[in-house]
């Protein structure tokens, strides 16, 4: 397309389609750069000179960053001169392009085709990084002390950077040498993972720059390191649905395997816990404060961190600040929990209802197919022409839906008279049926095997206590194996496979951690068939499964 | 040898090939050597291209080039002995200066194979002739000289540079009193005038009785440094991995700071103008030159009183320079070092004084009370109060490294503190309290604990690391794990990959974290294809068999046919997949490896070869490696046996 006169013919209105030239943004200490880069075009940063972090992960210089999707900012502690540089546009196989759902033209006008990009010179970031400094000093202290280091509770309300301050405190201390495990409780929002998930994630290697947190483990190698998160299943984007009755079980199980973990794992220990909460706790909802309770009972959280709601932080200092915390050993040791307000950062942008179900569908995409984006971070050092896309391979097949054991959350509010849950009516229609189900959780250590059948001979002492809720609320649990035939709602949404088995009573399936997801492509009723992707061939696991119905949402078209 | 068509189209050919050579990888190595040997007409022709790769590719490939070579003369021998080993000194030193210390020592151990015979061959000629390789041995051992040589007139240099940079001690003359004598007794030196303006004007006869050589053009010598500095940028962009070649650039703009702030006096600029006349003569190895050149610049001190005090002054602005807290240590350790750059006394009488001024573990210093002049700075604020956190000991046994890898294309940026130090986290003192009034004061010297403290950074993903020898070590192995990535990557980009299921909650809690900068033990070992086969009977000594974890759920159930247990699936961060340890697949069926061998006794004996086939790259285990794939390639290459056979 170099010949002289040619471009002519090219209709003006594609001009900004037109690789803009590369601009230089130059940075002086203390301040940031704020870009968003829309779903469907990327933005290729490098860093030329100087340092410069993205949410405390630091850029390699001379490396270029391809960005897609995101609202980020870039800061730099002692000046730093960027190169901005719009990248391809990503082509999807089905031209799925989520950044149509904004309505307007995808691409922006700004620097380096960022939709919006800007320098900012007040930053809370002093604050924030005092945080992690306070931490060290906890950490220190705490393992003089032989406590547990510092459990770090993160609330405020919907975008106010939550999730960005849990990064930088992530980032910061793993640059230290520390191990935190990570928390997302956010279900609306998944972490190395899909929406609709709780994680728990201990960070020993940098988080990833261009793809969130990162990747978990897959079958071939990956440029940054894998993470390896421990996943449960919330299908709902509010945690308080159903007064909190499904949330707060799954919270206490992923406290109990993160309290189990820090026992085991000395660095973890030392190091702590951060947990990032989804934004609606902090908006004064019913039911709000006591889920915050509950959280800081089952995590002893020791420092609560506030940012950007002065009334949610009184109330914290009222109830919480110098308080004993919860731990174990908080009556030895004195230890108190403290409550700290932090600065909203101006960077913090609404993101708007259709950008935010661009991030789920392509969190959903990257869990079956890997990064959209070509990574070229670590191509560099090889010298060869190696793409380090990652790019996956799932595989589609065919099952007979009453093979599958797919259960279903029924909050009671919904009202629907043959849905009423009644214990004894599990697993009907299941030709396994053992009519193990009928107990409901009177003997809880009965069910651990059923729970664990791979490490039967060991029942964890994890297990047992987890189980030990299991009787008060086990007959209210809301879970109910969904009838043939096969429902045409089924189609576009994910079915999580658990690691309970098929017939394993309602709260071992609620507290079952998950393997992975299966995307329902189509539903034939009458034959009883499902197709499903799922990402690893061979035959699908037979566990239990979980369906999301209402959550995460739908993605049409996943599969071709 | 015709340089006829085909010649040319063989060479390009295998220049091609060549370029795609960009890691030790003994299947294109010895994919090379075949064409190589296939295409002996070709000889000549072949040569000059390798010749020619190895003089352009990038330093980071030299090696792999370079082993190309080995093994064509190892495996082909004539007529390429004759036609590599024409140019083979040039080549082969072109590459040595060229490339890091870790390269080198692979070189080093290339070369001494290449004295001896081809092992296991009948002939007992050494691979290439004495005489070569003799003149390269010769020529490295010259270099090695003149580089320690180097490198001490470096430490030197680097010493004085630093010492500078460390304080901020503008205007030490106009300091209203320069009562240092008192504090060494000499009789014979008239007490100096304690009002500034007599002193000043006491001072001035010397500077303007040398005016010609001893005012000092500022803006000639910065030219002077700048010009130095681009010299040792491109000597840094040639080698980017030599320490010596960053030391001396940081250093360079560390100078050029200092004097762009104007902090230096007329004393002090003429020292460093004196200092950079003599680098100028850059790779020149002559530790003498600073101080002669010294020597005959400073002017003749005369016994007047005046000069009497300038003398002793100059070395006191040393000891200013320098941080109190540590001086007396410092001193301990430099005192020989330090009289290089002190005006050398003229003045017999004055000689020992000076020398004791410097030799004398300052007594004044724990109590500054005492050095009115240091009072007086650090009441103008130009000496800080106390000792800064990363001034705190400025001869760390890590220094060399200490300076920040900068990169080309970042070499314009310095960072704004003068002396990097390694400072471990733990020595830090914190004290930010967890309260909403303590985390709003910012906390710069903090800020240093995440960057400048670790300034040994990774180019690839940005990682940080420590000073220190054992931070060394892990980046290496981060490195390491770097490079083995990128190999799979490519490798893994040749099958389809998929998402791993989530481990359950046991296997979590029980996982660790794998740090791409652990020692993994014998697991560099394991190849891909280690599937138990038959040639997973060519690795290690160590006989660990492991398979893929079937991903289909049933066969993963299924236990050891043997002992009925189960396998026990563990992530392996070698293979990025999650593996079956002790397992070997025969037939059908997985079986335990041990319990396969106890029953079949004479199953696959695990250690038959014992070559080190580690990663090293060394020619060893390039060698080793091409033995093990001429066991199952029909090729008529040559056949050595191992050294330890």
């Amino acid at each position: 397309m170099s010949l002289p006169g040619l471009e002519l013919t090219q209709p003006t209105a594609d001009r900004p389609f037109a690789a803009a030239p590369p601009t230089q943004i130059s940075l002086s200490q203390g301040t940031e750069w704020r870009f968003e880069v829309a779903f469907g075009t990327t933005v290729r940063v490098k860093l030329l000179a100087g340092t410069a972090e993205l949410f405390g992960t630091e850029l390699a210089p001379s490396q270029t960053y391809t960005f897609s999707g995101t609202k980020a900012a870039i800061y730099t502690w002692h000046g730093c001169t960027l190169e901005v540089n719009a990248g391809d546009a990503v082509s999807s196989l089905d031209g799925f392009l989520p950044g149509e759902v904004n309505g307007s033209a995808a691409r922006g006008l700004s620097a380096g085709g960022c939709q919006s990009e800007y320098t900012a010179e007040e930053t809370p970031m002093v604050e924030y990084a005092n945080v992690h400094f306070a931490l060290e000093e906890m950490r220190q202290q705490a393992k003089a002390a032989g406590r547990d280091g510092p459990r770090v509770l993160i609330l405020g309300p919907e975008d106010a950077g939550k999730t960005s301050l849990a990064k930088i405190l992530t980032a910061y201390g793993v640059k230290s040498g520390r191990q935190p495990i990570v928390v997302n409780l956010d279900p609306s929002e998944g972490m190395l993972s899909v929406p609709g998930t709780l994680t728990a994630t201990a960070f020993r290697n940098m988080i990833d720059i261009e793809q969130g947190w990162g990747s978990s483990p897959m079958s071939g190698p990956s440029p940054v390191p894998v993470k390896l998160p421990l996943v449960y299943f919330y299908p709902s984007q509010n945690p308080l649905e159903a007064d909190g009755m499904i949330y707060r079980p799954i919270v206490s199980r992923l406290a109990l395997s993160v309290m189990g973990r820090m026992a085991e794992d000395e660095d973890s220990r030392e190091t702590g816990i951060i947990v990032d909460t989804p934004g609606i706790l902090s908006q004064g909802k019913a039911g709000g404060l006591q889920m915050i309770n509950h959280i800081i009972t089952e995590f002893s959280i020791s420092t609560i961190l506030v940012i950007g709601s002065e009334r949610l932080y009184s109330t914290m200092v009222k109830d919480y600040d110098n308080k004993p915390t919860s731990s174990a050993s908080a009556v030895a040791t004195d230890e108190r929990i403290s409550v700290v307000k932090l600065s909203k950062s101006g960077g913090c942008v609404d993101r708007d209802v259709g950008f935010m179900k661009a991030v789920r569908e392509s969190q959903i995409r990257t869990y079956f197919f890997g990064n959209s984006v070509p990574s070229t971070a670590s191509s560099a050092l090889s010298l060869s022409a190696t793409s380090t896309l990652v790019t996956l391979s799932p595989h589609a097949t065919q099952l007979d839906f009453n093979s599958l054991a797919i259960y279903n959350y029924i909050p009671p509010t919904v009202d629907e008279d043959e849905d009423e849950y009644d214990p004894s009516q599990l697993g009907t229609g299941d030709p396994f049926f053992t009519g193990g189900g009928e107990g409901g959780g009177v003997d809880p250590s009965s069910h651990d095997p059923n729970q664990q059948p791979s490490h039967s001979d060991e029942p964890g002492s994890t297990e047992a206590t987890a189980s030990s809720s299991a009787p008060i609320d086990g007959l209210s649990v809301p879970l109910k194996k969904v009838p043939g035939p096969a429902p045409s709602l089924l189609a576009n949404t994910l079915l999580a496979i658990t690691h309970a088995p098929p017939n394993a009573p309602a709260p071992a399936i609620r507290d079952a951690s998950i393997m992975g997801f299966l995307y329902v492509a189509d539903v034939d009723g009458e034959k009883g068939k499902v197709r499903v992707l799922a990402p690893i061939g061979g035959r699908v696991p037979s566990r239990a499964l979980v369906w999301g119905k209402k959550w995460p949402d739908e993605v049409v078209g996943l599969v071709g | 040898m015709s340089s006829g068509l085909a010649s040319d189209e063989v060479a390009e050919d295998y220049k091609n090939s060549l370029e795609d050579l960009t890691s030790n990888d003994r299947f294109q190595i010895s994919n090379l050597t075949v064409i190589a040997k296939e295409n002996t007409e070709h000889a000549m022709a072949i040569s000059r291209v390798l010749e020619n790769h190895i003089r352009t590719t990038p330093p980071a490939q030299k090696l792999p080039a370079l082993y190309v070579v080995d093994s064509i003369v190892k495996n082909v021998g004539t007529p390429y002995t004759l036609f590599l080993g024409r140019n083979m000194y040039q080549t082969f030193m072109n590459a040595y200066t060229l490339v890091d210390s870790q390269t080198r020592k692979k070189l080093d151990e290339m070369l001494k194979t290449w004295k001896e015979s081809v092992p296991g061959s009948l002939d007992t000629k050494p691979v290439f002739p004495p005489e070569i390789t003799r003149g390269i041995e010769s020529a490295l051992i010259k270099a090695r000289t003149a580089a320690l040589q180097q490198q001490q007139a470096r430490s030197q240099q680097d010493l004085l540079g630093r010492g500078r940079g460390t304080g901020t001690p503008t205007g030490w003359t106009n300091s209203p009193t320069p009562q240092t004598a008192p504090r060494h007794p000499q009789p014979n030196v008239p007490r100096p005038n304690n009002n500034g303006h007599g002193y000043d004007a006491a001072r001035i006869p010397p500077q303007t009785q040398h005016n010609s050589h001893q005012d000092v053009d500022l803006a000639a010598l910065n030219r002077d440094i700048d010009s130095l500095i681009a010299t040792a940028r491109s000597d840094f962009a040639n080698n980017p991995l030599d320490n010596s070649v960053q030391q001396r650039l940081k250093a360079l703009l560390d100078l050029q700071g200092i004097l762009q702030r104007q902090e230096l006096t007329q004393e002090q600029l003429r020292l460093v103008r004196d200092q950079v006349s003599a680098l100028a003569p850059a790779p020149k190895p002559v530790p003498a030159i600073p101080q002669a050149s010294m020597a005959a610049n400073i002017p003749p001190v005369s016994t007047t009183p005046v000069s009497n005090i300038l003398a002793q002054q100059l070395p006191q602005a040393f000891q200013q320079l320098l941080n109190p807290g540590t001086l007396g240590e410092l001193l301990k350790v430099t005192a020989a070092r330090q009289q290089q750059p002190t005006p050398p006394p003229q003045n017999p009488l004055l000689y020992p004084k000076v020398t004791a001024n410097m030799n004398t573990p300052p007594p004044a210093v724990p109590t500054p009370a005492e050095n009115p002049l240091i009072a007086a700075l650090k009441a103008r604020g130009l000496l800080p109060a106390t000792p800064v956190p990363t001034a705190s000991n400025p001869l760390m046994p890590s220094v060399p490294s200490a300076f920040p890898f900068i990169v080309p294309g970042q070499v314009r940026y310095t960072p704004p503190i003068s002396t990097p130090h390694a400072i471990n986290a733990s020595e830090i003192k914190l004290g930010v309290q967890m309260n909403t009034v303590s985390i709003k004061i910012p906390q710069p010297t903090l800020i240093i604990s995440l960057y400048e403290a670790r300034s040994n950074r990774c180019g690839t993903c940005g990682r940080r690391f420590l000073t220190t020898e054992e931070d060394k070590e892990k980046k290496a192995r981060h490195l390491d794990w770097h490079f083995k990535t990128n190999q799979r990557m490519a490798e893994a980009a040749k099958r389809a990959q998929n998402r791993s299921w989530y481990v359950d909650e046991r296997d979590w809690i029980k996982s660790r974290e794998f740090g791409d900068d652990l020692e993994i033990p014998e697991s560099d070992a394991q190849g891909e294809s280690g599937a138990g086969s038959g040639s997973a009977a060519a690795k290690k000594s160590l006989p660990k068999q492991w398979i893929r974890a079937p991903n289909d759920a049933a066969l993963r159930n299924t236990p050891c046919p043997i002992c009925q247990e189960k396998f026990e699936s563990t992530w392996s961060e070698d293979v990025q997949d999650w593996i079956w340890q002790d397992a070997i697949k025969v037939g059908n069926r997985v079986y335990h490896a041990s319990c396969y061998a106890e029953v079949t006794k004479d199953g696959p004996a695990p250690a038959r070869g014992s070559t080190p086939l580690g990663r090293t790259g060394t020619p060893d285990s390039v060698l080793g490696k091409r033995k093990a794939e001429d066991n199952d390639s029909p090729s008529h290459v040559r056949i050595k046996t191992e050294p330890s056979l």
